[in-house]
């Protein structure tokens, strides 16, 4: 079989009327599409109807009856190219029609050549391609097909005439030279062009590679007639016929849901195109399966037919008040060539600062550097479900920092890659797209379902931190905007005792949490417990003190009943001290049983029952000087318009010493490290006097000392905020701690007989009565870590 | 507490700057005959001491008091058994302190 083409430029010239019959000319070609109608004259008879193309578009055409055998025979099928020998172009109600009695079949069987699009009925509801100019050169009469050379929507206004409506007159110039690939070959070969709409309005010039050229072959015009695409902030549901080019910044995952409508499938994702304009798009059962798998996010989608609707801005957090769900008329198309106008993602980026005025549930995208990150906790919601968190802390230029919570599974994705790189020395950079502000401790930024976490992206503003960070921003406090850690449990803060004193633990609206190392003193030995209900109340006991009623029976108030037998429970006073200063504690039941090694019945009744006064006194004797870490809770109470802050012994733990000489070790480090980096001595930092602040690790919170303590705080760092202040200044106290006074560091200290090595400690931390160190160097137990 | 000849806390590195003097160490120990004792010191060098009454039965860990003769050989006057769990790395970093940063406390 011969090689047959198409006849280029046949159907626009049908289309337009400059060909009718088969005396105008006899086109090749290709049925792209059969179908078999009810003809409305007579019923019984059955016409076809088909789809007619020259390689760039489409027409109906009607086969006449007498051709239907062709059809029924097979011999006439999609595909199928044909020679119309007689037909005729005709106008019916408004649309132009191709009959055709008579056409030859020249191949049977082909692929459908080139990628026609609808050529539209009428001339002006051409409007998906406007601008569409067609560069076909022919020779008249002789019927053989030339190149077909497609040009790309390029407004040449200038270089050829824009025929607007029918294009049948024919510019004599023949311009080669306006288009570079022209067939030379046919040296006198008519430039014709199709008509032009209007001349196009703003659409993006895709340039296309010009298509090679062949002789006497067919066309292998790729139709890429560019759309009228719009922006997409232009988008609204009066929109009409659109086409939108943009790239996905993000692609959901597609979701069943059943809701008393039935049930059924969606997905959405979101496009950004040249203009900023983002927008997203939403599909259901059948389309979400249609599209779920086109979608990549990062391709470019040439998108059309849809329907716009109003946001929901509950779940959409993107600046478009609108929309699009798309349906079966819908179109998807990929852009292989890039776009470098279309940005990959698009952020509204505010800074730390601002989210502190900023209001709850706010949605924000925010940018900064990550300065500590914590392992993932499993929360355990209100109705059962168990989910993974994580948080961390990100700082910004605005001095500010704030804790950023990431939910499911952003914990082990994203949050175990911040984890390795943290944990390797490396202060990432954390970019935050759609992000919840929320009240909780102070403001934190959580993730939502549909925020996105960038980790060290290619930002302008990612490198501007980064500079920032390591010009200033490793050693510049930050202000937390978080106040506290809202993890589930209660990390280990260790404190001196003369912190206690310092920092004015526990006087904030809530008790300050803190362990202690030190050493028991003294334990007061009358009325070491007292008489308590044991009624059970839930599964633990009241608990609450009983009254002697005279008989034997002891009452209790609360649980309004009386008891035979009352229960014995510890309320040890006891004076604890550790090398900066001494205290008075309460524990209760279970520190004191940890602590007296006796049950509180079995000691009451040494003491009073059996009277055995040397046993009880070998009792207490042992327990002093007793070393233990003490987990207190320090409250400032009221008692007869006397403040006063107690400490409540929460649990005892026996001292570990190898891992308690490893923290002090790691301790030690870090304040090496530290004063290594050694920052600009701010004698008047803060609200302090300056020997009172301590300055060791951590514990002034809004220190960022250097990269590698930082580290290991995570929120300890924060833990000041349990003091309820914000320490806002540098903070580095200049207190000598050789001669105890301020504004001067050891080093420099006139009464110092040796070099310092450590730079700078708290001064005035060291007090009470322990004792002096020789060489006039305290020990420093250094503050929390 | 008798402070008249204070002995240096050394590792297996350190003993080297101590010969002829009074040291201390902790070893673990890996195989003991008449009159010596091989262990392995708290960063991982071989040391051999001699000397009279080593206690028995050994523990794992045994520190010994003495005089350094070589730089891995410690001739003992006074061990005592450390028992079986021992947290080497902080006594090693304790040595290294007590010898550097911190030597105007110790000695």
């Amino acid at each position: 079989m011969m090689e047959v083409s198409l006849t280029a430029g046949a159907i626009g010239k049908i289309m337009n009327g400059e060909v009718t019959t088969e005396a105008d000319m006899i086109p090749v070609l290709q049925v792209t599409d059969l179908k078999q109608i009810m003809a409305q004259q007579d019923p019984t008879r059955e016409r076809f109807r088909m789809v007619l193309s020259d390689g760039t578009y489409l027409h109906q055409g009607m086969l006449g009856t007498d051709l239907n055998n062709l059809v029924k025979e097979g011999t006439l099928q999609p595909g199928s190219i044909v020679r119309l020998t007689r037909f005729v172009g005709d106008v019916i109600k408004g649309r132009r029609i191709v009959i055709v009695p008579q056409l030859e079949v020249l191949k049977q069987i082909s692929d459908i050549i080139g990628h026609p699009v609808p050529g539209g009925k009428h001339n002006d509801q051409r409007g998906a391609d406007s601008g569409i100019k067609f560069n076909t050169t022919e020779q008249q009469g002789s019927g053989i097909r030339q190149v077909n050379n497609i040009e790309p929507g390029r407004s040449n206004a200038a270089i050829s005439p824009q025929v607007g409506g029918t294009g049948s007159s024919v510019p004599a110039s023949t311009t080669p030279s306006t288009r570079a690939y022209s067939n030379p070959s046919s040296g006198n070969g008519v430039t014709r062009q199709d008509y032009a709409r209007d001349p196009p309005t703003s659409y993006p010039h895709q340039p296309q590679p010009p298509p090679p050229m062949y002789a006497n072959r067919g066309p292998v015009a790729r139709n890429e007639a560019p759309p009228k695409i719009i922006p997409v902030n232009a988008l609204s549901p009066y929109s009409g016929r659109w086409t939108i080019k943009a790239r996905v910044t993000n692609k959901a995952a597609l979701k069943q849901y059943s809701n008393p409508r039935g049930e059924g499938k969606v997905f959405n994702f979101d496009l950004l195109d040249a203009d900023g304009g983002e927008i997203r798009v939403t599909c259901f059962n059948a389309v979400a399966d249609q599209f779920y798998d086109q979608i990549v996010v990062g391709n470019l989608y040439l998108i059309s037919r849809g329907s716009l609707r109003p946001a929901q801005k509950n779940f959409n957090h993107l600046r478009n008040d609108y929309e699009i769900m798309l349906d079966n008329a819908s179109t998807i198309k990929q852009c292989y060539e890039e776009d470098a106008a279309i940005p990959r993602h698009q952020f509204h980026f505010r800074t730390i600062g601002d989210i502190e005025s900023m209001e709850n549930n706010c949605i924000v995208d925010v940018i900064g550097i990550v300065s500590s990150i914590s392992p993932t906790v499993t929360i355990t919601r209100k109705n059962g479900t168990a989910t993974p968190k994580r948080s961390l802390q990100l700082k910004d230029m605005s001095g500010r920092s704030v804790e950023v919570t990431m939910w499911g599974d952003f914990c082990n994705a994203e949050g175990q890659r911040l984890q390795s790189l943290c944990d390797s020395g490396v202060f990432p950079v954390l970019a935050v797209k759609a992000g919840r502000i929320s009240e909780f401790n102070g403001k934190t930024v959580s993730t939502i379902g549909s925020s996105q976490l960038f980790i060290d992206p290619d930002f302008v503003e990612a490198e501007k931190l980064k500079n920032w960070f390591e010009r200033e921003g490793k050693s510049v406090p930050c202000i937390s905007l978080s106040r506290e850690f809202s993890g589930s449990g209660k990390v280990d803060v260790r404190k001196t005792i003369s912190q206690i004193k310092d920092e004015k633990l526990g006087t904030s609206e809530k008790p300050d949490w803190i362990t202690v190392s030190a050493t028991i003193l003294y334990l007061k030995f009358d009325n070491f417990c007292y008489t308590a209900c044991p009624i059970m109340n839930g599964d633990r006991p009241c608990s609450k003190k009983v009254t002697d009623n005279g008989d034997g029976t002891w009452r209790c108030e609360k649980c309004d009943k009386s008891v035979d037998e009352c229960d014995y429970r510890y309320i040890l006073q006891l004076q604890i001290q550790d090398h900066t200063d001494l205290t008075c504690v309460t524990a209760f039941q279970e520190a004191g049983e940890e602590i007296m090694g006796i049950s509180a019945k079995d000691l009451y009744y040494v003491k009073n029952e059996h009277k055995d006064e040397e046993k009880f006194e070998d009792i207490i004797r042992k327990v002093a000087f007793t070393k233990y870490n003490f987990k207190l809770k320090v409250k400032e109470e009221t008692f007869s318009d006397e403040q006063r802050v107690k400490a409540t012994v929460v649990k005892v733990d026996k001292l570990n010493y190898s891992a308690d000489t490893r923290t002090m070790l790691g301790a030690m480090d870090k304040l090496r490290t530290r004063d290594a980096n050694s920052l600009p001595i701010n004698p008047e930092g803060s609200d302090y006097n300056a020997d009172v602040v301590n300055t060791g690790i951590g514990s002034s919170g809004t220190r960022d000392p250097s990269s590698v303590q930082r580290r290991d705080f995570g929120l300890h760092a924060h833990q000041s905020g349990q003091s309820g202040n914000h320490y806002s200044g540098g903070g580095a106290t200049t207190s000598c701690n050789v001669c105890g006074n301020s504004g001067h560091v050891s080093a420099k200290c006139p009464g110092a007989t040796k070099p310092q090595e450590q730079g700078q400690y708290m001064g005035g931390s060291y007090r009470g009565t322990t004792g002096s160190y020789g060489g006039g160097l305290p020990r420093q137990h250094v503050g929390s870590y | 507490m008798d402070t008249s000849s204070p002995s240096a806390f050394v590792n297996g590195a350190l003993l080297r700057r101590f010969i002829g003097q009074k040291v201390r160490t902790v070893i673990q120990v890996t195989g003991s005959e008449i009159g010596s004792v091989v262990g392995k010191s708290t960063d991982d060098l071989q040391i051999v001491v001699r000397g009279s009454s080593p206690p028995s039965p050994l523990t794992t860990y045994l520190e010994v008091i003495g005089i350094a003769e070589s730089d891995n050989a410690i001739r003992a006057e006074t061990w005592t058994n450390f028992g079986n769990t021992f947290d080497t790395q902080n006594y090693n970093e304790l040595c290294k302190l007590a010898n550097g940063e911190f030597k105007h406390l110790f000695i």
